[in-house]
């Protein structure tokens, strides 16, 4: 019965179109994410495969424990290369020379750039180059400052006074303090782009998906197929649930496959070192909260993503049956996707704490990762990302049986 | 088998597209004869539990049949008035998938579908696409996967429609055959499907059993007559006004017309034997003809 329910999806024309969109989103997303240069010598830039390997070269040299010896390397090393002709030449060729010399520090460098600015919420491109040797020391005593000021509401900048209660600036606080320092830091452009593009994989994926699965339970309607399929035996029980699953193996199948195939093309093209950094480790990651490494990111950010496409998957489905709509249910995924952008315009704090957690949260769980969405559950802190997978993941299961009632019970005619 | 209605009633708002019916039916034909929107649909879709009824029961051996939830529709097979199908399967591959849902164990399945393909005409249309067979090809295959479990109720609803003459009676022989051991309830607006066939035939109108019976009891109950009267051409008119006419023919020197009524219309009209067609026009004859929606 499954095969037939797949064959009634892939059949159509419309689905076939669909999954082409889906390779070339794939394609797409796969050449921007391994586009990578480095400029060599002459202050050329290179493309290709050979400049992945030439850059991956150079971070990995600085690659360690990023210790105050290490800190204090690093901007001796950024001073010395401001210091040659090169760097301070107005011509674009000779910037661009003494620039392909900082791209083994590039990462670090930038870091130093997040953790000596003047406020939290500020970034300076060229903030490391007035650093001194010294100044490694207070690296990640800074970031911690930072983020008391910013708390605190100093600096003029900061909406947490209003945004945040005490018990969360607490919280946060308690979190960066606690986090274990000093970080270990690796070449990671591969997880750093992986993690640029893997959403708009997973969003993509999901609306596809959507429109895939929106007819698994409305099509014998709007065929005009109801009335045989209802007076058939198994037409309020098994195809029922052969349709459940159907959907379930659709959402499943595609979404591993977009998602895996993603990862191992940009991780096998821009290598994998980098994994047991912690997330701070990177610009990107910086301001993060959460104590994990860039493997646990991934697999945080994969199973958001599964999480979020069964969950609005079956959403999709449960809409398309109750009102014998498939042009309803393909709409789902697209409210989940446009109704925060609705809520972003309220501009209220009541507003934003329900954003912090809608279900499309799950499809940027890197984006999830690094925000400050806290939420009071019985006198404890939490941040969103718990909440997200334990909401939804309850939710998706609570779902199925739902979905399988409603469809049962339907009168054809 | 019995299968028993009581004070059947379907209401939508305030308006019965079955009102207060009550039959018992057994093994046989039976034919369901009415004009578009008498009910006929509403009644069927009931039977075949796609539809709850308002008020009243309908019970198979005395067990509820919505209670007996697919025990009961494991002896049912049903062509819809409106047959939907899925338009990129192949014919052969719809049947299958209509037998997986019917139960059909796949070794079963694929032969009972060799079957009805063969009964149905279809065995050289089998690998093309539902959506490019023609009216009559669909409706032939929607026949098909009605009997693929060899169902002990079968219920049709407006079967013929869409076939030629010659599938029409390969169709109604095929029926006939059926009906031996199982219980066929035919619904119609085309007199011709079932006079030959049905074992007991009712009249439906506005939601309710006006008459039923046999064809002989049909028509010797029919309070009115058939006469035969030969008349001129320009008086056609303002008899058809005036009685209900069956038939005009046009003869030489004038028309012959069939009239339906309680009186002899002129003393040279000569009485007729009734068929069922003018039970049919008796009842119906008003409405009969109009298009009006499913009900």
């Amino acid at each position: 019965m499954i095969r037939y329910e797949l064959k009634k999806v892939f059949a159509r024309t419309g689905s076939k179109i669909a999954l082409l969109l889906l390779v070339i989103v794939w394609c797409i997303a796969c050449r921007f994410a391994t586009d990578v240069y480095w400029v060599n010598e002459n202050g050329v830039e290179e493309r290709g495969y050979a400049a992945v390997s030439r850059l991956r070269d150079a971070q990995r040299e600085w690659a360690g424990v990023l210790d105050e010896e290490r800190l204090r390397q690093v901007i001796e090393e950024n001073r010395r290369i401001n210091q040659t002709p090169q760097a301070k030449s107005s011509d674009v060729r000779e910037s661009n020379i003494a620039y392909g010399w900082k791209q083994g520090i590039d990462g670090i460098r930038t870091l130093l750039n997040c953790a000596y600015e003047e406020r939290f919420r500020s970034y300076d491109y060229y903030r490391a180059d007035s650093l001194r040797p010294e100044d490694a020391s207070e690296f990640y005593g800074n970031r911690v400052r930072l983020l008391k000021e910013w708390l605190a509401g100093e600096g003029g900048d900061s909406d947490a006074v209003y945004r945040l209660s005490d018990a969360e600036k607490e919280y946060l606080i308690e979190r960066y303090e606690t986090l274990e320092t000093p970080f270990y830091y690796d070449y990671m452009k591969g997880w750093v782009q992986l993690f640029e593009y893997i959403s708009m994989i997973i969003m993509i994926a999901m609306l596809i998906l959507g429109y895939l699965v929106a007819g698994i339970f409305s099509n014998e309607f709007s065929w005009k197929a109801d009335a045989i399929f209802f007076s058939s035996v198994h037409g309020r029980g098994r195809v029922v649930a052969a349709k459940l699953e159907a959907g379930f193996l659709i959402v499943t199948t595609l979404y591993w496959t977009a998602v895996l195939s993603f990862s191992a093309a940009v991780l096998g093209y821009l290598g994998i070192s980098g994994w047991n950094c912690p997330v701070q480790a990177d610009f990107s990651g910086w301001k993060c909260f959460y104590g994990i490494q860039v493997w646990q990111e991934y697999l945080l950010v994969i199973g958001g993503g599964y999480i979020g496409c069964l969950l609005i998957g079956f959403m999709t489905m449960y809409v398309s049956a109750r009102f014998k709509s498939a042009v309803l249910g393909v709409m789902t995924p697209f409210v989940w996707i446009f109704l925060p952008s609705f809520l972003g315009n309220l501009n209220s704090a009541a507003a934003n704490k329900v954003l912090g957690i809608l279900p499309d949260r799950l499809l940027q769980i890197h984006v999830a990762l690094k925000s400050f969405d806290l939420y009071e559950l019985g006198g404890k802190v939490v941040g969103a990302v718990p909440i997200l997978f334990v909401v939804y993941s309850v939710l998706t299961v609570v779902l199925m049986p739902l979905l399988y009632e409603e469809y049962r019970r339907k009168q054809a005619g | 088998m019995e299968l028993r209605l009581e004070r059947l009633t379907k209401k939508y708002q305030n308006t019965a597209a079955v009102d207060n019916v009550s039959c018992s039916l057994k093994n046989g034909v039976y034919g369901l004869l009415g004009v578009n929107g008498s009910g006929k649909t509403t009644l069927m879709r009931m039977l075949c539990t796609l539809l709850k009824p308002t008020d009243g029961s309908i019970c198979l051996e005395g067990r509820d049949i919505f209670e007996m939830d697919g025990e009961y529709r494991r002896l049912l097979g049903y062509l819809p008035q409106d047959f939907g199908y899925y338009p990129d399967f192949t014919v052969r591959d719809y049947l299958m998938y209509i037998a997986s849902i019917k139960g059909l164990r796949p070794t079963v399945a694929k032969k009972r579908v060799n079957l009805m393909l063969e009964r149905v005409g279809l065995t050289e249309a089998a690998n093309k696409k539902m959506k490019s067979l023609s009216g009559g090809m669909k409706r032939r295959a929607g026949i098909a996967q009605a009997l693929l479990n060899d169902p002990q109720i079968l219920i049709l609803d407006e079967p013929t429609v869409g076939l030629d003459p010659s599938e029409r009676i390969r169709f109604r022989n095929l029926i006939s055959e059926l009906s031996e051991n199982r219980l066929v309830l035919l619904s119609t607006h085309i007199v011709s499907d079932i006079e030959y066939i049905a074992d007991e035939i009712f009249l439906m109108k506005e939601g309710r059993f006006v008459q039923s019976g046999s064809v002989e009891e049909l028509t010797s109950a029919m309070p009115w007559q058939v006469w035969s009267l030969q008349v001129a051409r320009a008086d056609v008119n303002a008899y058809q006004k005036s009685y209900q006419i069956a038939n005009v023919k046009t003869v030489q020197g004038g028309a012959r017309l069939r009239i339906l009524s309680a009186k002899r219309p002129e003393d040279s009209a000569v009485p007729e034997t009734a068929t069922l067609e003018d039970v049919f026009l008796y009842y119906f004859g008003e409405r009969s003809g109009m298009d009006d929606d499913k009900i």
